[in-house]
């Protein structure tokens, strides 16, 4: 299935529910304003509960599930989209329910809201962890620390059950065997992927492996070399993992898990990662020592089309440590003597930010159509169309693909529009993963 | 997307607390005295029990909700059988032990025809 129609696809799932409830409204629900503002309330939980439900879905990560929607990237986006939305609405449900009860009286309006009832209890209890657990990603207070909002986060789930309960005590949009089926079907869904992530992808979806060689390719940037103990995995170039080390002598991130892209060839018997020192648990990776025992979780992300010929022109634009994947890529290809039909240009500051500058000098030396232009920021200025046409004149008929920080990856994908390259024909991947 | 989830955040509450410093504020109004109702029997409240006639006693007052079943969420069949009979029970237990919400309580003044008394 290709990702636009999974998407859709998803998207109806989140909204069927309410979909099924337009079905048993009646003439009376629109009666009166209070009626109206009623049954628009009732149908904004039930929409906000079923987008929060298939947001859960999403989260599971389990290795493969994010390929048909063209990556984990584009899978968290998607995520983020239904999370946010439900959020609003779930925001809206019960303040629709008390305007819709002030029709009747005042008392009637604050006793909708703050009733004895235990399954109008359940409902602020979901409402109330859910802000609490929202409020970092939101950034309600702040910019949190990734560790502190992922693990904020991770609780959130907890709120789906407690406003399951709610639902089900209350729910009288969706009669009978319809409410039953619809929030069990996905509550089983969405419980099956919190299951997965909190339990069996600790222990039976991570391989561990053991760091054998550290090498610093520039300053800041490392590469480490990690050894199969058990199972090897099996990877596309381009994609990234999961990695958590265990050491305790680490200034920052032991037993943290953070995404790093490979740097290796799949048909490496080791994996290799270069990994820039971005914040405090990359900084730390910095000094690893030899030895060390690590989990890999993966692979995720699907940023080079699997099922492209070998030969395929393209263009690559790279920024910084976002050359890591394009450096497996070309790995893979010097590996399996396989000629290439590819433009590198690779964007940095100056000569000394050029990692694996000596490295792709050699790939392009050895690999059969491959060209490799850099560029350097304090010389050359910002990266423009006359550049990408000087260096690669056919430019607008190849694939292209970027990977590097988002000013960069916004400003290349302006050239390559204004000159007529169509938004389906170019790929790109943030270095930012939340 | 932040900074809506953020001004939701701060309108849920803004309007919450709005609601109850109004019902704070608001004097409440008195409702009309049961007292001033006409009063019937169980024996007359029973002869209206169909759902195109539907009288019924809660808490020691009669209601005729004969307008209100087309309005009730549940189906009309939920209600006809507590249609001329004392249906407090029905009322604070749906059936299933789940009481109607305020609002509902709140809501039936408007059928109120009279007080039960005795026969």
């Amino acid at each position: 299935m290709i990702p636009s129609k999974l998407k859709t696809f998803t998207l109806t799932l989140a909204i069927l529910p309410g979909l099924l409830a337009l079905l048993f409204i009646t003439a009376a629900d629109f009666s009166s304003a209070g009626a109206l503002l009623n049954v628009l309330g009732r149908l904004t939980g039930i929409w906000g509960m079923a987008l929060l439900l298939v947001a859960a879905i999403l989260c599971c990560r389990v290795p493969g599930f994010d390929q048909p929607f063209g990556g984990l990237t584009k899978l968290w986006k998607l995520h983020h989209q239904l999370g946010a939305t439900g959020f609003l609405m779930i925001l809206t449900h019960p303040l629709l329910l008390a305007f819709a009860a002030a029709e009747i009286s005042m008392d009637a309006a604050v006793y909708t809201l703050f009733s004895s009832q235990s399954a109008v209890l359940w409902g602020w209890v979901a409402l109330i962890a859910l802000m609490i657990f929202m409020a970092p990603t939101f950034a309600f207070f702040g910019k949190p620390d990734y560790q502190r909002w992922k693990w904020m986060h991770n609780l959130s789930g907890v709120t789906v059950v407690f406003a399951l309960v709610h639902t089900l005590m209350l729910s009288r949009t969706l009669p009978g065997h319809w409410g039953n089926a619809v929030w069990g079907l996905l509550a089983l869904m969405a419980l099956g992927a919190i299951g997965y992530r909190w339990i069996f992808s600790r222990w039976r979806g991570r391989l561990p492996y053991k760091v054998t060689e550290v090498t610093h390719p520039a300053n800041n940037v490392v590469e480490l070399t990690l050894q199969p103990l058990r199972a090897h995995l099996k990877y596309q170039p381009g994609q990234f993992v999961y990695l958590t080390p265990f050491c305790r002598e680490l200034e920052s991130g032991n037993n943290e898990e953070h995404p790093y892209t490979l740097s290796s060839s799949p048909c490496e018997p080791t994996l290799r990662m270069a990994i820039k020192a971005l914040g405090d648990g990359s900084r730390a990776l910095q000094n690893l020592a030899i030895n060390t025992e690590v989990s890999v979780e993966g692979p995720y992300g699907r940023f080079f089309d699997p099922k492209a010929s070998a030969n395929q022109a393209e263009l690559w634009i790279a920024g910084g440590i976002g050359i890591t994947p394009f450096l497996a890529r070309l790995r893979h290809h010097a590996r399996l003597n396989e000629d290439v039909n590819v433009h590198l240009i690779y964007c940095v500051q100056d000569e000394a930010r050029l990692v694996f500058g000596d490295e792709l000098q050699k790939l392009s030396n050895t690999i059969s159509g491959l060209s490799f232009t850099p560029h350097f920021f304090y010389q050359q200025g910002p990266l423009n169309s006359y550049f990408v046409k000087q260096h690669c004149p056919d430019f607008n008929h190849r694939e292209v693909y970027i990977c590097g920080p988002v000013p960069l990856i916004d400003s290349s994908r302006r050239i390559l529009t204004d000159a007529g390259v169509p938004l389906s024909r170019i790929t790109t991947e943030e270095f930012v993963l939340s | 997307m932040k900074q809506v989830g953020f001004a939701a955040f701060v309108a849920f509450w803004s309007c919450v607390g709005t609601l109850l410093m109004l019902f704070w504020l608001v004097p409440v109004t008195p409702s009309d005295a049961a007292e001033e109702k006409p009063g019937y029997t169980l024996a007359e409240v029973a002869k209206h029990n169909t759902t195109e006639d539907c009288w019924m006693v809660i808490e020691s007052r009669v209601y005729d909700f004969s307008d209100y079943i087309p309005k009730h969420p549940a189906p009309a069949i939920v209600m006809a059988n507590w249609c001329g009979n004392e249906a407090t029970e029905g009322m604070k237990t749906k059936g299933y032990g789940n009481n109607h919400s305020q609002m509902a309580w709140d809501m039936m003044a408007r059928y109120q025809i009279g007080v039960l008394k005795e026969d």
